[in-house]
């Protein structure tokens, strides 16, 4: 799937302007602030349903401003669009999880048979570059309008209504009945429209990724990974080795022919505990369990973004007259260290919008009671049932962050060694010893029933 | 055996150098500042702007007054707007498609 990679040319897309002004005031149904994946998602789905739609990006085209960590899970963009044709890198066919210490790795791998098969678990490692600007294309090609190096820096009120936004353009005004927010986590917009408060920065994460390439010689993702074909990895990393004295984790993806790797961790712990995220990406890189897959790798590419991690108390109110917020501007990413999740949900929420906006111009309503189809779809749907499900393990997690991210971790360490250790003593006592360093870090028996009945819920 | 240490060294590129694989277009001008330079100097003592800056944007040079600001190698992540405790960041998307332009993401 990657040998005919789409490749970005001078041409523009189907459906784009760059117009020195714009002359479309008025002219539109519908405004989408920002072409990721939520935005795209809602432009697609409106344009599906025949509505005129204007998307506004402000990089130079759809994914130029956008980073995320590397795993695109498609259930609906399958939905939406022909996933044959999408510049997809590889298919994740192995998830791992490893608890790292200083030196040690403590780490559980699936690689069930299944994945290998279509449609692959709808888990795919992309790059946002290549991505976002097909999937603006879907949309484009469905009859939306692209603008792009255009930037909206507010939004245009009529009375309590808003009726379109304001551009950096010259004259740049533009004005339509209902416009969609999905500018991402960094939400200037939204937030200075008071249609968000500004999230506390215990709420937020810092992500740092690089992209590496070997340009030594070919087919070292495939041996050093144990691939074949398009299969592709999705490594996490959590504990003192992988981000620190911080709350938060580490990750490697393999892409086509390259590597991404990255961490993302609170943006309070960044401030205090542990700071200078490139100086712990250096550190995790570095990690004796990490370093050789990476071992000759140059990097092709540095890059940063925020998370909003609030979980489902931090998402905004949804709808607003004339208005709606959708993916990481609505706060949707599931980062819990089992599932991370954000990219199916920015194009369910995107979806959702797309069809409560088409609908609501179609009864011609477009006030705030109109377009209340889109937070009851998502409340019913996996997106906010998955943030309700697992909102109290952030909390459990963030209280339980010195035991899960560090004593444990070392405690399972050590216990492997004790338990594996050749001597000439019996297994019977490095077993003995083994379970004594478990149960000590965990505060004994006691400790475990207590810990059991606190993270019953992961599996029940 | 292998004399041969158990882990491969990792060339950590300077913080430069990956910085300079980062395609920017310059508009001129700051999308970055602060609001109120007197908070900086008088009321700021830790600069989490620059503990949380993935990359090396906001820098304090020990006067203990306002940070200079390179904005020329901001990533656009927002960590400086939640960072600041004093709430004294000003942030603007850069204007007209400057700024980052990423090729991966």
């Amino acid at each position: 799937m990657t040998d005919d990679a789409h490749e970005r040319t001078d041409e523009e897309m189907p459906g784009t302007r760059r117009l020195a002004t714009p002359d479309y005031d008025g002219e539109f149904d519908a405004i989408v602030v920002g072409a990721g994946l939520a935005g795209s998602a809602a432009a697609l789905t409106m344009a599906q349903r025949d509505l005129d739609v204007l998307v506004i990006e402000r990089g130079s085209y759809p994914g130029a401003k956008n980073v995320f960590g590397g795993v695109l899970y498609t259930p609906t963009i399958r939905e939406l669009a022909d996933l044959d044709d999408a510049p997809l890198e590889r298919y994740v066919a192995e998830k791992r999880f490893a608890m790292l210490t200083e030196d040690d790795e403590t780490a559980v791998s699936m690689r069930p048979g299944d994945w290998h098969d279509p449609p692959h678990n709808d888990s795919y490692t992309v790059l946002r570059g290549d991505f976002d600007e097909w999937f603006a294309a879907q949309a484009a090609e469905a009859g939306a309008t692209l603008v792009t190096e255009t930037t909206v820096t507010g939004l245009i009120r009529d009375g309590g209504r808003i009726v379109g936004v304001e551009t950096d353009r010259p004259d740049g005004a533009l004005r339509a009945p209902m416009v969609v927010l999905a500018e991402g986590g960094n939400s200037l917009v939204s937030e200075g429209a008071d249609l968000k408060r500004t999230e506390r920065r215990e709420h937020v994460a810092v992500g740092v990724k690089e992209v590496l390439e070997f340009p030594e010689r070919d087919g070292v993702v495939e041996d050093r990974f144990r691939l074949d074909g398009d299969a592709g990895v999705s490594y996490h990393y959590f504990g003192t080795g992988a981000v620190g004295d911080a709350f938060g984790g580490g990750f490697v993806y393999t892409n086509d022919d390259t590597v991404s790797v990255g961490l993302a961790y609170r943006l309070s712990d960044a401030a205090t505990a542990q700071p200078d995220p490139a100086g712990t990406l250096d550190a995790f890189k570095s990690h004796p369990a990490v370093a050789p897959l990476l071992r000759d790798a140059r990097t092709v590419e540095y890059t940063a973004k925020t998370i909003p991690e609030g979980g489902v108390e931090s998402v905004p109110d949804l709808v607003h007259d004339g208005a709606l917020i959708v993916g990481d501007a609505a706060g949707l990413v599931l980062n819990n260290g089992i599932h991370l999740e954000g990219t199916n949900m920015a194009v369910e929420s995107g979806y959702y919008a797309g069809q409560a906006v088409a609908d609501a111009v179609s009864a011609g309503h477009v006030d705030r009671t109109a377009l209340t189809a889109y937070p009851d779809a998502l409340a019913d749907s996996f997106v906010v049932r998955n943030l309700e499900r697992y909102d109290w393990l952030m909390e459990a997690a963030r209280e339980d962050q010195d035991l899960l991210f560090e004593e444990l971790p070392r405690a399972v360490a050590d216990a492997g060694a004790e338990y594996f250790r050749m001597d000439r003593e019996p297994k019977a006592s490095h077993a003995s010893a083994a379970k004594q360093r478990l149960l000590e870090a965990v505060g004994g028996w006691r400790g475990v029933a207590k810990l059991a009945l606190r993270y019953r819920k992961i599996v029940s | 055996m292998s004399t041969e240490p158990g882990v491969p060294t990792v060339e950590n590129e300077s913080l430069e150098d990956r910085l300079y694989t980062v395609k920017y277009t310059d508009s001129g001008e700051s999308h970055l500042d602060v609001t109120i330079p007197g908070i900086c100097a008088e009321k700021c003592v830790t600069y989490d702007c620059a503990s949380v800056c993935p990359a090396g944007v906001w820098e304090a040079d020990g006067d203990g007054g306002v940070p200079t600001i390179a904005y020329e190698n901001c990533l656009e992540c927002g960590s400086c707007r939640w960072a600041c405790p004093h709430g004294n960041v000003e942030w603007e998307y850069p204007e007209r498609g400057s700024g980052v332009t990423y090729k991966q993401g």
